[in-house]
């Protein structure tokens, strides 16, 4: 029982991991989407500009994919054989995938919105396409250094 | 490779010939005209004047393709003809057909065919309310005139009044008319229906009062047009045959129309073409400067096209005068990208991008092999590159695509290319199709000699290898920096923005070695070297714009916290392996369904196929397209922003602009 209940743990933040990543991109690249297609109305040729800033939120999404990839891996139910999880390590694994969980859901959707905020920029001002795209490059830091996180404290917890 | 020198060319020409150097100019397609700012100018009459007969003449010819269009059955889908499939003219051809086809009259003909259609339409609308609303009036014993018209001592009334009310409101009628009045209430109509319809007739002395009652009633009255003075049988005969010859002519009128369209179509569309390029070319000589007698042309043109810009006007040599000047360093001259072979199918992503400014340095080249790679990694399945790559060659063979399109198509080809070689070292077809399906386990020994890496059973050497690239396409990108600022002469910048990073982000990775046991001592202090070395110069140098030594200082340390951004831009390159699981994760997915299906008795076969094309097929499509977005978006965000900043405008020459017909000169 205690070992089904680790992996089940594990599996339980992988899928936090993969969920809450996702809807925060899914929100954030919805936002700046709204705002692209606003400034396509007016200038249908931003289209290039406008698909490069909308799939900047997009990155925490692919960032929790991985962390879920790592944690199923790691427990050993995709490819290879399944390893023994105790109950504690199954929280343990939990826990490390809290971090860009969390972070990825709040950090993409924060993304979001500046991506949306500098697509209106780039509507007037589209020689500006460079810091356009370091503003929402800002906020994506934090999502990083979730991810970083999340890598090191999986990669601590020794099966 | 590069951008390339482009240069002012001023074209003196004498009026009399000027449309025909510019035509010579216009088959070229490569010079840009320039905007001059107008100083005293004398206006170009005979021009504008030409201008304007093209512009009514080109209104004409698209009222009449656009009315035409829909009856026209083309033999190429539109789809054929975006793709290049399209007649060649040339431009003698099309002149001669323009004075053939009396366009104004034409024009003129259809409109009013399309006037006397909308008549026709509208007149049996009309009919068909008339003829609906008689059949309610079935059974009415007298002429429709009582009611339009009356006579001159009655009058009546058609209405509707709600069913209940309909007793109370005959005995009062009967009350104010005596026995002059008659009230008919007409059977039919739906059960639910809360209103019948009534006619009502009373003498005309005694309307007054008739119309309080009406108002009383809430009869709500309903009018019939003056024309029906006939019994109800004779009026909806004559609309029905009225009804008749509308529709005989309406059809006789398509067909005609028809025909008319099979003639005429083709031969609008070629003139419609040969307008617009008349229209171009017009505009560009209005927009000259002139004088007197001659018509000044500005227009950049590279450097590279203007022999060929000399040869093919030699023999205008006595009629005109060509300039040539380097741009000035207020004129803001467009960029025309000039790349050798295998680069041209990646301009498109950089022009997407922004088009790279005057003098600037041109990305193409460098992002192309990286790109290249990145693809194929994001993608990595044998089985789903070779399709892409053959539907893509077998469109290139089919259609003869030119321009743009046909970069675009070749860089997905080539995608394709990559991706198959990303696959192969992968182990990837289809997915794990053949360890998946027993029937192909055959091939799997060939599989495995090909493989070298399994992501799915070792992901954290694809983890490496990406990030091991990101490190190296960023590195590259800041030599790039260096490279430009030294060649523009700024040394300190080169120094301190690029050397400085360089020596601190190579000391760090090499330290980050050390600490793997992976380097020899006297290496780990080299590389501690290197990073103290860089990071000092980067607090010399990053903030020696801002005033006072302090704020030198202090912007100089507070720059060494972007590591945290290089380190941002790394990990970002974590994508790529994201990405190479994810497609080989639904593939499996796909596969296993398929497998898990194909038990099922009688059509488990049928459905295992429909869900391994379908599956596949979806899942081909959202992982090309997130591989070319994702793969675009490192060029973008972590190449682009180390090195190159858009701000140039693409050149757009004065060229045949052709939508249904491909301009070539005469074989001659």
């Amino acid at each position: 029982m205690e070992n089904i209940m680790g992996t089940m743990l594990a599996l339980l933040g992988a899928a936090l991991a993969a969920g809450f990543a996702g809807s925060g991109s899914a929100i954030g690249v919805g936002i700046a989407g709204e705002s692209g297609a606003g400034v396509m109305t007016e200038d249908p040729g931003k289209f290039g500009l406008v698909l490069l800033l909308q799939a900047l939120p997009g990155t925490q999404g692919i960032y929790g994919l991985l962390t879920a990839f790592f944690v199923i891996l790691k427990v050993g139910l995709l490819g290879g054989e399944p390893v023994t999880v105790g109950l504690w390590q199954g929280v343990g694994i939990l826990f490390a995938c809290l971090p860009i969980a969390v972070a990825g859901y709040f950090s993409a959707i924060a993304q979001g919105k500046t991506s949306a905020s500098c697509i209106q920029m780039i509507a007037k001002r589209p020689e500006e396409t460079g810091k356009a795209v370091i503003l929402p490059a800002m906020v994506e830091t934090y999502a990083v250094l979730a991810l970083l996180m999340s890598i090191i404290l999986l990669n601590s917890i020794k099966l | 490779m590069a951008v390339e020198k482009v240069k002012k060319l001023s074209i003196v020409i004498h009026r009399s010939a000027e449309e025909r150097v510019l035509d010579l100019i216009q088959s070229l397609g490569c010079c840009e005209l320039i905007e001059s700012s107008g100083s005293e100018r004398v206006e170009a009459h005979g021009t504008l004047r030409r201008l304007q007969d093209v512009d009514d003449a080109l209104a004409d010819v698209r009222f009449v393709l656009r009315f035409l269009e829909p009856h026209f059955s083309d033999p190429d889908s539109a789809l054929a003809r975006a793709l290049g499939k399209r007649p060649s003219v040339n431009l003698e051809e099309l002149e001669t057909l323009l004075g053939e086809r009396g366009v104004r009259n034409l024009a003129g003909v259809f409109r009013d065919r399309e006037r006397r259609l909308s008549e026709i339409r509208s007149e049996v609308g009309r009919c068909t309310g008339l003829l609906k609303l008689l059949e309610k009036l079935h059974g009415f014993p007298y002429s429709l005139s009582i009611l339009t018209r009356g006579t001159e001592r009655v009058r009546g009334m058609l209405g509707s009044l709600p069913k209940d009310s309909i007793d109370a409101f005959q005995s009062d009628i009967a009350e104010e008319t005596g026995s002059l009045g008659e009230v008919l209430v007409f059977g039919g109509g739906e059960k639910k229906d809360k209103d019948a319809l009534v006619a009502l007739f009373f003498p005309a002395d005694s309307a007054k009062r008739v119309e309080e009652t009406l108002g009383a009633f809430a009869f709500s009255r309903i009018e019939l047009p003056a024309e029906l003075s006939d019994s109800v049988e004779n009026e909806q005969q004559r609309l029905a045959a009225l009804l008749e010859e509308l529709g005989a002519e309406e059809r006789a009128l398509l067909h005609m129309i028809d025909t008319d369209a099979e003639e005429l179509v083709p031969d609008m569309r070629k003139l419609s073409d040969y307008l617009t390029v008349l229209r171009s070319r017009l505009d560009t000589l209005v927009r000259g400067e002139r004088t007197e007698q001659v018509v000044i042309s500005k227009v950049w043109c590279p450097e590279s096209r203007v022999p060929d810009v000399k040869k093919v006007l030699f023999p205008f040599e006595t009629e005109m005068e060509l300039l040539t000047e380097d741009p000035d360093p207020s004129d803001s001259p467009p960029t025309v990208l000039s790349n050798p072979g295998w680069v041209h199918p990646f301009e498109p992503l950089t022009k997407l991008y922004g088009a790279p400014s005057y003098g600037g340095v041109d990305p193409t080249t460098f992002m192309a092999p990286f790109f290249f790679v990145f693809f194929g990694m994001c993608l990595g399945d044998g089985g789903y590159g070779l399709i892409m790559a053959g539907l893509l060659l077998y469109a290139l063979r089919k259609f003869p695509i030119t321009g743009e399109t046909k970069k675009f198509f070749v860089l997905l080809f080539l995608g394709g290319v990559s991706t198959v070689f990303v696959g192969m070292l992968t182990g990837t077809w289809m997915g794990n199709m053949i360890d998946a399906f027993p029937f192909l386990s055959a091939l799997k020994p060939l599989k495995d000699k090909m493989m070298v890496l399994d992501p799915m059973n070792d992901p954290i050497t694809f983890l490496g290898i990406s990030l091991a690239l990101g490190v190296v396409q960023i590195l590259f990108g800041l030599c790039i920096a260096l490279a430009e600022n030294l060649r523009k002469g700024e040394y300190l910048a080169g120094v301190g923005d690029q050397g400085g990073w360089l020596l601190l982000l190579v000391g760090l990775l090499l330290l980050g070695a050390g600490t793997q046991d992976l380097l020899s001592p006297a290496f780990v202090s080299l590389a501690k070297g290197m990073s103290l070395l860089g990071a000092l110069i980067l607090v010399v140098t990053q903030g020696r714009e801002k005033p006072g030594v302090a704020g030198k200082a202090i912007s100089g340390m507070l720059s060494l916290y972007n590591v945290t951004s290089y380190l941002g831009d790394i990990l970002s390159y974590s994508r790529l392996l994201a990405l190479g699981l994810a497609s080989a994760a639904i593939a499996m997915i796909v596969n296993m369904l398929a497998t898990l299906v194909w038990d099922i008795p009688y059509v488990g076969w049928a459905l295992a196929l429909l869900i391994f094309f379908g599956g596949h097929a979806f899942s081909l499509a959202v992982n090309i397209l997130g591989a070319f977005i994702h793969s675009l978006r490192l060029q973008y965000v972590e190449f682009f922003s180390k090195f190159f900043s858009a701000g140039g405008r693409a050149i757009n020459p004065l060229r045949y602009e052709t939508r249904y017909v491909s301009i070539c000169k005469d074989p001659e």
